[in-house]
């Protein structure tokens, strides 16, 4: 018992070793507790000396002296905690037992020091298996902190001097290890760690980050050496949970370690997998690397934050020869195992967010067909190409799955869908998608447009109508235009609300300005080729329905129709001109639109082009079509444009002189004063009454452009006018579709009439309708002058007032104009001294047409209506005298509109003649004139018979 | 039985260990006194595989263990047992019962509890037990052995620093034990790769054993009743040809080690120390005091082989043993850069027809000259190699001896000019790196064997 009561300071090894006969006292007094020479119980010092001795000395009793170690390091946590509790009492045996547990540090150390490859298996599994022992024991324990704070946790253990040995001794033991293979000492803390896991986490994290490196690669390798052991039971890898924990045990620590180390050492980790991965590759290939690939992805499985960490990387590194490696591996295995394997790469995916797109831009181009231009470098292998196909499939399939069993019935149960990350990293990739999507490419393009219906239905709203509206924007051709239909008939099945919300969307878009000008208007062309139902299957039903959508967003596409660029412009009245309008639209936005839409029409017709003037003439018959008010503003708008300075001259105009020469400036070009309130303006009316408020301009801008001058062929003119007329009777029968053709409505020629009454004289436009004296005329001669100079400036009016004319009894409305033109050409040819009226071309060519058109109009019985077929032959008094009495008739039978009745069976109003006064006496000028040039009138004279 | 067994099923499972200790010994004690070689009936064995060794009986059943403190407890209990069991039959036959391996899953369980009883026993010195393991080792198969021998080694050489002294002072107590533990390390450690070169304490004990006692290496062939036909499977009744083998390749396999240690670009560790250049000379040393051990063993063995009268019928160095040793020789000195290693080859050869000499002559070793003659045709050259397969002149035949085998030691003339004789020797076409050892017949040779 020597050995006993030596101060534990001369425990040193040149002691020599003890007999065989006082080794089995020790062992006697080791097993006993008791001293064999005394009799007296063993103090927990002297029994922990014994044990060490046993360990120096007796080989075989090495096991059992580390237990018995194990309570000794019990007892040594045991009191410290109690001293921590209540820190006044003083620790008794403390001291003592402190010394001890130091010589057992110093005797494990000069083990592991002699001999790493024989102690350090054992010792590092018995310290470490003790620490966790020990951490479990006191988990609950009040005072010490929960496992989930792994801090405090790591500060209460490695104040304790009991597991802070414990956990020296191992560090030494991993040290020694280290160079050589220290699988022993990580297996240990793996199986430990299983064993205790959350308690356990303080140690791990601690030596995790004392040798990270080590740590990450010896846990991996024996993670997968163990997952080679156990082997992975196809079936429920995907499914790691009641079974898994026995099957495959130390896999779940393995990932709970890297969880530990991912925060700080993310980095290393990402490499010592993406390590493994290439190595597994290599050609000698043992069980260990062909199972690392499945190890690997059962990792994934478990842990999402490893995943994240490796996966872009991953994509990346998968090159032709590393595909065409792991084809040549895995061609091998049996299907079932592929099947099995394939199915977890796709949950994978599933679950990926970090890098979506680039994973599957590399999926998707990889499993694309051969193309016959070849990539540099090595070729892909077929098979690879056709996993990868497989993959593909997959994945929709998988997504799809997801996309739509994420609401499931019972909604009480699933408050929040479950979220697919793959789709949510995709979603701010829309745009990319549907640009890959359009470029038509075989197979890929039906891959990519699947998953944006997938993304779309599992982040609706935001991402459908996203996707709708690249792909309307986008589209360039009705094939590719025909994918954003196909969507809309995918979506529609489940979404409700996606085409207003899409509409919106792109007006949106428009109006924040997002959309260069060339997509705007090709985004036009595409609706209203869709609206038009000509883009193949199931474009039909998506056309009505956008047509309605569209069509509540009149006020904003009509804006458009003022867009800046041309082509803009031209695309929305294509659309417009095709959308079904609403039945009864504010009339604000009817008005607005209205205006826009005529002042398209002018500047098409400038363009002569004739596919958008076809377009722009629909529109405004549409537009007049919508109410009867609608086509009032519409003709008023017509008349009033084709009239304005600038347009005029469309129409053979001569420019206006009006305007002084100093107005040449240069700046200011392109603003026009008008076009910017028209911008600007709200209002319903806007017809120039005195109440209008405008705005005026920006004061210091410099003077307005001078107008074009260009120089027009009469052809053009001529077409310009007929096309002109030729819209407004359009317009002017808009509201009435089925009325028979041929005339003009009356009301729409009253407003005609009205808006020319307006434009041409506004000052006289509410003047009486009953003809004055012809004195009376006197005092209006300033009046009548400017009014016959618009006519004459104006080659438009006199047609304009022909068809007037022509809607019974709205020239009567005119009489103003024809009051006063009638007075200034009396005038004239009162003045005139020539001897035939060949001598003033334009006030002959007037008369005429002024006669013309009010026996047109009914203003003038017919004889008297034909009068104007003398005036070429006459002298310039004749006509005169001719003229007057024409007045003196409408003197005494005025033109009003009661006169004319209305005659249901043609549909037309009639003026009855026969019921005014006597002709006779109003005829007597006309007969002695025809007497008086008889000799040339003869032909004539039965036209005039009454 | 059954109702032991359910009385055992209640305790715990140190006590039950105790109690089955205790009914063995008592069921073989009245079976010695009916009759003097009594069967191991199947009752006592299971219950032994039970409670013992902790194999469950039933699946699914949870094991029993003996935690480490308790096995410490019954290892005491054992020793004592055998120490205080005065009958030499009933220790014998309840160590066999417990310890012959039975080929079932309890085998792996046994071997280690026999590990640790006989390590318990060499360190407490319990000669009793020592001597029934010498015996054990002497009835069981090399395999198991092996093992224990290795379980030996472990314990004594590798884990414990210093306790080799332990182990050094069962000389004294059981020398027995000693001869078949040698046996069995020898068995162990054959050299044939890097492991499994002895380590040097073991060599060093080894070494010191036998050089104090030579004789040592044929304990147990005086004191065994010697069958003509030695069993195959089991150990050789002297560590002889293992200490030969040793001997050999010991030159060859050190430098092995030393090259793959450099050549791994390896910096020189902790573990890697042991090889440093002056221990690798001590080790050199020890080999040859042990290599003039055997010699001089082999040299006594004619006289014990004729006092046994087995002289010529019982090769103690089988001459199936040597084939394989010569070709591992061939192998390794094609392996190492003749040019590099010509030195340790030298030795090797040396060593070899120095051993294969004397074993012949002394009636170890039994074969023809020819035998060895093509065994030893593709060595490298060696002059004194040459020498031995040449053989010495005829002498008048021994009585006793069949014909051509040569009892006698002679001595080769010195300086006998091997390449002088045929200097246009072309080289071998197969191993074109060194000259072969070729016997020319046509050649004018004194000492060449008439057949």
């Amino acid at each position: 018992m020597s050995a006993l009561c030596d101060p534990p300071g001369a425990a040193s090894p040149p002691r020599p070793p003890p007999s065989a006969q006082e080794l089995a006292q020790e062992v006697k007094a080791f097993l006993s507790g008791v001293d064999p020479a005394h009799g007296t119980k063993l103090s927990p010092q002297e029994h922990a000396r014994c044990a060490l001795l046993l360990l120096r000395s007796l080989p075989p009793a090495r096991h059992a002296a580390l237990q018995h170690l194990r309570g000794l390091f019990d007892e040594q946590v045991c009191a410290h905690l109690l001293a921590r509790d209540n820190p006044g009492a003083p620790g008794a045996g403390n001291a003592a037992l402190e010394e001890v547990v130091q010589e057992v540090q110093r005797v494990l150390a000069e083990f592991v020091r002699a001999n790493p490859k024989a102690w350090a298996p054992v010792v590092s599994a018995w310290s470490i298996e003790l620490m966790g022992q020990l951490s479990s024991k006191y988990a609950g324990r009040h005072g010490v902190p929960h496992a989930a704070s792994l801090n405090e946790l790591l500060q209460l253990w490695m104040s304790c001097k009991a597991t802070r040995t414990l956990m020296d001794i191992y560090t030494q033991c991993l040290s020694a290890m280290i160079g050589g293979c220290p699988d022993a000492c990580v297996d240990a803390l793996l199986d430990t760690s299983v064993q205790h896991s959350p308690h356990f986490d303080w140690v791990v994290a601690h030596i995790g980050s004392s040798f990270p490196n080590t740590i990450i690669s010896r846990v991996l390798s024996c993670g997968l050496k163990d997952f080679c052991a156990h082997g992975a039971a196809p079936g429920d890898l995907l499914f790691p949970g009641a079974g898994a924990d026995k099957r495959v045990p130390k896999i779940a620590s393995v990932v709970g370690i890297l969880g530990h180390l991912a925060s700080r050492h993310s980095g290393s980790i990402k490499q010592e997998l993406l390590r493994m991965f290439h190595e597994s590759l290599g050609p000698a290939r043992d069980q260990h690397q062909k199972a690392t690939v499945p190890f690997l992805l059962q990792l994934a499985v478990m842990s999402p934050a490893l995943l994240g960490t490796v996966s872009a990387e991953l994509v990346d590194s998968l090159k032709p020869p590393v595909l065409n490696q792991l084809h040549q591996h895995f061609a091998a295995l049996p299907r079932d195992e592929l099947d099995n394997m394939v199915s977890i790469v796709v949950h994978l995916i599933c679950q990926t967010s970090a890098g979506a797109h680039r994973i599957l831009h590399f999926l998707v181009n990889t499993a694309m067909p051969a193309s016959v231009i070849t990539a540099p470098g090595p070729p892909l292998h077929d098979g690879v190409r056709e996993a990868c196909d497989r993959v593909v499939q997959l994945l929709l399939l998988n997504l799809q799955k997801l996309v739509y069993n994420r609401g499931s019935p019972n909604a009480a149960e699933a408050p929040l869908p479950r979220p697919v990350p793959f789709l949510d990293a995709l979603r701010p990739h829309v745009r990319e998608l549907c640009v890959e999507t359009l470029r038509l490419e075989r197979k890929r393009f039906l891959w990519q447009h699947q998953l944006l219906a997938l993304l779309a239905v599992y982040s609706a709203p935001h991402c459908a109508t996203d996707a709708l509206f690249h792909l309307l924007t986008l589209a360039r051709a009705p094939d590719e235009l025909a994918l954003a239909t196909q969507l809309y008939a995918v979506l529609s099945s489940c979404l409700t609300d996606l085409l207003p919300a899409t509409v919106k969307t792109c007006v949106c878009q428009i109006h924040a300005g997002r959309l260069p000008d060339a997509q705007v208007a090709q985004l036009f062309r595409n609706l209203a080729s869709v609206v038009q139902g000509d883009t193949g299957d199931g474009g039909p039903a998506m056309g009505t329905q956008l047509g309605a959508v569209l069509a509540r967003h009149l006020h904003d596409l009509g804006q458009l129709l003022l867009h800046r660029d041309g082509d803009v412009a031209e695309a929305a009245c294509l659309l417009l001109s095709v959308l079904p309008l609403p039945r009864a639209p504010a009339p604000a936005q009817l008005l607005g639109t209205v205006r826009a839409a005529s002042h398209q029409f002018f500047l098409v017709l400038r363009r002569q082009n004739a596919a958008n003037l076809g377009c722009s003439s629909r529109l405004l018959a549409r537009l007049s079509a919508v109410s009867p008010a609608a086509a009032k503003a519409v003709l008023q708008q017509l008349v009033e444009g084709a009239l304005r300075r600038g347009n005029a001259e469309l129409f053979g105009a001569c420019p206006e002189k009006t305007n002084p020469p100093e107005e040449n400036g240069a700046g200011g070009a392109g603003v026009s004063l008008l076009d910017t309130n028209r911008r600007f303006t709200a209002a319903v009316n806007f017809s120039g009454g005195v109440w209008s408020v405008f705005h005026a301009g920006v004061i210091g801008r410099g003077l307005k452009a001078p107008p074009g001058r260009g120089e027009r062929p009469p052809e053009e003119l001529a077409n310009n006018i007929q096309t002109f007329l030729s819209l407004l009777l359009r317009c002017s029968r808009g509201a009435r579709p089925g009325e028979s053709s041929g005339g003009i409505h009356p009301e729409a020629a009253k407003a005609v009439a009205a808006a020319l009454v307006e434009n041409v004289c506004p000052e006289a436009a509410g003047a009486e309708l009953t003809w004055p004296p012809e004195e009376q005329a006197r005092g209006t001669v300033e009046r009548d002058l400017r009014i016959c100079r618009r006519f004459r400036d104006h080659p438009l009016l006199f047609p304009l007032l022909r068809l007037v004319a022509a809607g019974r009894p709205a020239l009567c409305y005119c009489s103003v104009l024809l009051r006063g033109l009638l007075a200034s050409l009396m005038a004239h040819w009162e003045a005139c001294r020539d001897n035939g009226t060949a001598g003033s071309p334009w006030h002959l060519q007037a008369s005429c047409a002024l006669v013309a058109a009010m026996a047109e109009g009914s203003l003038l019985p017919p004889v008297l209506g034909n009068m104007h077929e003398l005036f070429p032959h006459l002298a310039p008094f004749e006509v005169h005298l001719l003229l007057l009495s024409l007045w003196e008739y409408l003197r005494e039978n005025s033109p009003l509109p009661q006169k004319f009745t209305f005659q249901p069976e043609r549909g037309l109003f009639r003026r009855d003649f026969s019921r005014d006064g006597d002709v006779g006496k109003h005829l007597a000028v006309l007969h002695s004139v025809l007497h008086k040039n008889i000799h040339r009138l003869g032909l004539l004279a039965g036209r005039f018979c009454p | 039985m059954s109702d032991i067994r359910h009385s055992l099923l209640r305790r715990d499972a140190l006590s039950a260990a105790k109690e089955v200790l205790y009914h063995l010994d008592i069921y073989f004690s009245s079976q010695l006194q009916s009759a003097p070689l009594p069967l191991v009936d199947k009752g006592p064995a299971e219950l032994l595989e039970e409670f013992l060794f902790q194999v469950p009986k039933e699946r699914g059943a949870p094991p029993k263990r003996l935690n480490s403190l308790q096995e410490l407890q019954l290892l005491e209990i054992m020793c004592n047992y055998f120490q205080e069991q005065t009958k030499d039959s009933v220790r014998q036959i309840i160590f066999s019962s417990l310890f012959s391996p039975q080929g079932n899953k309890a085998d792996d369980s046994r071997m280690a509890l026999l590990g640790k009883l006989v390590s318990m026993a060499v360190a407490v010195c319990r000669v009793p037990v020592l001597e029934c393991a010498a015996f054990w080792l002497q009835r069981t198969p090399a395999v198991y052995c092996v093992r224990l021998a290795r379980a030996l080694v472990d314990d004594y050489c590798n884990l414990v620093p210093g306790s080799i002294q332990t182990l050094k002072q069962i000389f004294s107590a059981s020398p027995r034990f000693c001869c078949q533990f040698i046996t069995s390390v020898t068995a162990l450690y054959d050299l044939s790769s890097d492991d499994l070169i002895p380590p040097s304490d073991l060599l060093e004990l080894i070494v010191s054993w036998i050089f104090e006692d030579p004789r040592l290496i044929l304990i147990t062939f005086l004191n065994t009743p010697i069958a003509a036909n030695l069993p195959i499977g089991f150990l050789e009744l002297t560590p002889l040809t293992g200490l030969i083998r040793w001997c050999v390749k010991a030159p060859l396999a050190y430098k092995r080690k030393k090259k793959a240690s450099l050549s791994n670009g390896h910096p020189p560790s902790k573990i890697a120390k042991d090889s440093t250049s002056g221990e690798d000379r001590d080790c050199h040393q020890l080999y040859s005091k042990l290599h003039l051990s055997v010699l001089q063993v082999l040299m006594m063995l004619q006289g014990h082989l004729t006092e046994k009268n087995l002289y010529g019928r019982l090769g103690l160095v089988p001459f199936d043993h040597v084939v394989p040793l010569v070709e591992e020789i061939n192998r390794l000195s094609d392996e190492l850069n003749p040019l590099n290693a010509s030195k340790e080859i030298e030795l090797a050869l040396d060593r070899l027809a120095q051993a294969l000499q004397v074993a012949m002559a002394s009636g170890a070793l039994l074969c023809t000259r020819d035998d060895l003659r093509t065994v030893c045709s593709r060595l490298p050259h060696n002059n004194l190699l040459q020498l031995v397969i040449s053989g010495p002149v005829q002498q008048p035949t021994h009585g006793a001896l069949p014909p051509g085998f040569y009892p006698h030691i002679h001595t080769p003339p010195l300086g006998y000019p091997a390449h002088a004789a045929h200097p246009a020797l072309p080289a071998h076409p197969a191993l074109p790196a060194h000259p072969v050892q070729t016997f020319i017949p046509g050649m004018t040779f004194p000492y060449r064997p008439i057949r």
